[in-house]
């Protein structure tokens, strides 16, 4: 039962990872830029769905006006931040990015205060036993959410207009720009929906560990990142199984060579020992 | 005359698509050879395959004899190709002289810990100013590229490939851009490269350039060969007035 | 000089180092690095436990100096081969496996760090001196190194990768030898500071000491020496002189990384040339 307990905290912890590095690899493959500051949205949005919960009293209006400030917040770092200096070497943009997070980060912690927030009464904390393996109602919600919002990411970029558009606009943008793709839009949209799923896996971790704290976003962010070159730089379905796949190993380490390396470290010395033996990452795009 | 250049089952696939499907094509020593062809043909593919910067499905290349097939970029380059690039890359931080003497100084860079202890760039920046004075273009030597007109980066391209000493210049579309006049009269500085000695092979879209400074054609069409000889006789072959007629 | 503006000078002394290195691999070869403070790391241990069993003070800078470098020209292999994005993340994830790694060992102290480093047998003035030197060696060799064949050759790789191999240049070589030096040159700066504070914890070398180190190469104008000096004393001394910002350190340095690259890519070093500039038009 231990293997089957671990292969689903790994699988929850594994979509959580896609759910924030798949924003990540969208705004890499459109403008190529390192988006460090996308965690910061993931924290943004977990403040602000833990603060909006507490207000309204519902989790799912929390969720969703957490979505839509992270996503606009995304937008907003779009055409303030990046658009001016696109034309710009790439370490201009990457560094600049790093500041925003830091910047971000030391925000919370003097508006929120260093130890963090709580839900005043944290939602969906029963256990639920199924076969003998333990989980909490928010585990699961968390896992059916992941899912859910991975298949709606899936049917908007092969199914909609706006998402071949998007696709197209990686693949080459002025191409797709003789075919009436406004490349501009695809960028707020790409911003907009991937900040947004940042806020909601925020959400859900704080739901998790029932806290937000100004550092969160840290970890998750610098483990996306390295998903990211996992999958591929760029490529969709490489992040996704590139995620699961780090989630599972990290479980799994943490029992077995835990003595080692911690937690955290485990996910570089993956990417490391991948890319010594396929330097194009998991899944090339090309 | 002798064959410099020989590149044979040259196949080149990008995801599912095929950019070059087993073309053949050869350059001899000393001769003028346009390679052309319609948008989509795979002659910029063709260039890069031959330096190396797209790595083939399948491809033989054999330059002077010496197989350069596996050989990474930078010593394809050593060993007598030269490339200029269809849309200008200078070196932004660079002057124009600077951007020349780099590349005559390619043997001082060679080996990484004696360039730690070279200094000198006196020899170079001279060879690089005879180079400048071939295209036509000392007189900007000291400024910096960010604002020089197309006509002149242009020529800066072609003046850095020849300071690389090659055996075989590759142009890469070098009249693109340029207006009727200007385009004949660098044509008239590469006819002129040309007949000091230098093997050319350049991709041009500029079919009256083409046919004025051309030895021989190759063409290629959707990824294969389609004609090859002389250039009046090539353009009287039915396949290639098709192809060009859109046919 | 009274001992506070001592050893605050010998701290300056150490980041300036590390800055000055850290501009050699993203100032002259245009490839970034976030993980440097690793590097450091790497030499301020292997200085510490040498110097812990005996060896004298100049096999253990050396030591430290080559091991990081030996480190780091593997670390340059594995993730220069194919794009340059990947170095940027390799880096930081190398910045996160060192104090992971560091964190778990008992020979390298665990959390608790190395503490009873033996002092470098000089006093603190003297000892200063001995930094100075090698501030000033860091800061000739960059010179030295940006007037020859290796710096035009950098100058090319950070302008344009592609163009370079076009004209014959083994591309790849030389950026894992920019990557070696700085990266040893960080070794040498980790084996001055373990000496000089004589107890190092693992978190002294993690990702913000990393971004800190950027920030002063960023700051100073990305490629510039003098920039990049004049912004690490700056940006040195800014949290001890102002004592009441310590707090907001952090902030403050987020806030400058970003406006710097926002509205003045060029740091320091490209204000200085726009004023200069100026004054030439009128």
């Amino acid at each position: 039962m231990l293997y089957i307990e671990l292969f689903i905290q790994g699988l929850i912890q594994g979509s959580t990872y896609a759910i924030i590095a798949v924003g990540l690899t969208l705004v890499y493959g459109l403008l190529r830029v390192l988006h460090v500051a996308h965690a910061g949205l993931f924290t943004l949005g977990a403040y602000l769905g833990v603060i909006l919960t507490n207000q309204t009293g519902s989790l799912t209006a929390g969720i969703f006006l957490a979505a839509i400030g992270s996503g606009v917040m995304g937008m907003a770092i779009y055409r303030l931040v990046y658009e001016p200096i696109l034309n710009r070497p790439p370490h201009v943009a990457l560094i600049a990015s790093i500041g925003l997070y830091i910047g971000m980060e030391e925000l919370f912690r003097l508006v929120f205060g260093p130890f963090g927030l709580s839900f005043v009464s944290a939602p969906l904390q029963s256990v639920v036993v199924f076969f003998d393996i333990h989980l909490r109602a928010c585990q699961i919600i968390t896992m059916i959410t992941n899912i859910i919002l991975l298949g709606i990411l899936a049917w908007i970029s092969q199914r909609t207009r706006i998402g071949i558009g998007w696709r197209a606009t990686v693949d080459d943008p002025e191409i797709s720009a003789c075919f009436g793709i406004d490349p501009v839009r695809v960028r707020y949209l790409v911003f907009f929906m991937g900040s947004a799923l940042a806020a909601v896996a925020g959400v859900l971790v704080a739901l998790l560990s029932n806290l937000v704290e100004p550092t969160m976003g840290a970890v998750p962010s610098y483990k996306s990142l390295a998903i990211i070159v996992l999958g591929g730089l760029g490529n969709v379905t490489g992040t996704l199984i590139a995620s699961l796949a780090l989630g599972i190993i990290e479980a799994f380490g943490t029992i077995y060579v835990g003595n080692l390396l911690d937690r955290d470290a485990i996910a570089f010395a993956f990417l490391i020992v991948v890319l010594m033996i396929k330097p194009t990452g998991l899944f090339a795009s090309r | 005359m002798t064959t410099i250049l020989l590149a044979e089952y040259v196949t080149v696939k990008f995801g599912g698509l095929t950019a070059l499907d087993n073309v053949h094509f050869f350059v001899e020593d000393g001769e003028f050879l346009s390679l052309i062809g319609p948008n989509g043909a795979g002659k910029t593919t063709l260039l890069n395959a031959i330096t190396g910067v797209v790595a083939p499905v399948r491809a033989s290349l054999k330059l002077g004899g010496d197989d350069i097939s596996n050989l990474p970029t930078h010593k394809r380059i050593r060993m007598g190709l030269a490339l200029t690039h269809q849309i200008v890359r200078p070196f932004t931080s660079m002057t124009v002289l600077e951007n020349v003497a780099f590349a005559a100084g390619f043997k001082k860079v060679k080996r990484i810990l004696s360039s730690l202890v070279t200094f000198n760039r006196m020899q170079e920046k001279n060879k690089a100013t005879k180079f400048l004075e071939v295209v036509g273009i000392e007189k900007y030597k000291d400024q910096k590229v960010s604002k020089l007109p197309l006509g002149v980066l242009k020529r800066l391209e072609v003046a850095r490939a020849l300071a690389v000493e090659p055996k075989i210049l590759l142009l890469d579309e070098p009249l693109a851009g340029l207006n009727s006049q200007e385009a004949g009269k660098l044509a008239d500085t590469i006819k002129g490269i040309s007949k000091l000695g230098m093997t050319i092979v350049m991709i041009e879209h500029n079919l009256s350039e083409v046919l004025r400074i051309s030895d021989r054609l190759h063409v290629l069409d959707n990824g294969r060969d389609l004609a090859e000889g002389e250039p009046k006789s090539v353009m009287k072959m039915p396949q290639v007035r098709a192809a060009y007629l859109g046919g | 000089m009274g001992l506070y503006e001592i050893s605050l000078a010998t701290v300056v002394g150490i980041n300036i180092i590390l800055a000055v290195s850290l501009n050699l691999i993203t100032g002259y070869c245009g490839q970034i690095s976030l993980g440097h403070a690793a590097f450091f790391g790497i030499g301020a241990y292997t200085a510490a436990l040498l110097a812990k069993i005996g060896w004298p003070i100049y096999l253990t800078l050396g030591a430290g100096f080559l091991l990081a470098g030996i480190v780091g020209a593997v670390i340059g292999l594995t993730s220069l081969r194919v794009r340059e994005d990947f170095l940027a993340i390799v880096t930081m994830g190398v910045a996160f496996l060192f104090v992971g790694i560091v964190r778990q060992q008992e020979f390298l102290g665990g959390e608790m760090g190395i503490s009873g480093i033996p002092s470098p047998g000089m006093e603190k003035p003297a000892y200063l001196c001995l930094v100075l030197i090698f501030v000033l060696l860091a800061i000739l060799f960059s010179w030295y190194v940006k007037r020859s064949w290796m710096g035009y050759a950098f100058d090319a790789v950070a302008d344009d990768e592609q163009t370079a191999k076009t004209l014959g240049l083994d591309v790849k070589s030389y950026k894992i030898t920019a990557f070696a030096m700085g990266t040893a040159m960080a070794g040498l700066a980790g084996g001055l500071y373990a000496y000089y504070t004589r107890f190092i914890i693992p978190d002294v070398f993690g990702f913000i000491q990393s971004i800190t180190i950027l920030s002063m190469v960023a700051v100073g104008g990305i490629g510039s020496i003098f920039g990049v000096v004049l912004a690490t004393i700056f940006l040195s001394l800014m949290p001890e002189i102002f004592r009441f910002i310590n707090d907001y350190k952090l902030l403050l340095y987020g806030i400058l990384l970003f406006s710097v690259m926002r509205f003045a890519p060029d740091g320091l070093a490209g204000f200085y040339k726009m004023l200069y500039k100026k004054r030439n038009l009128r």
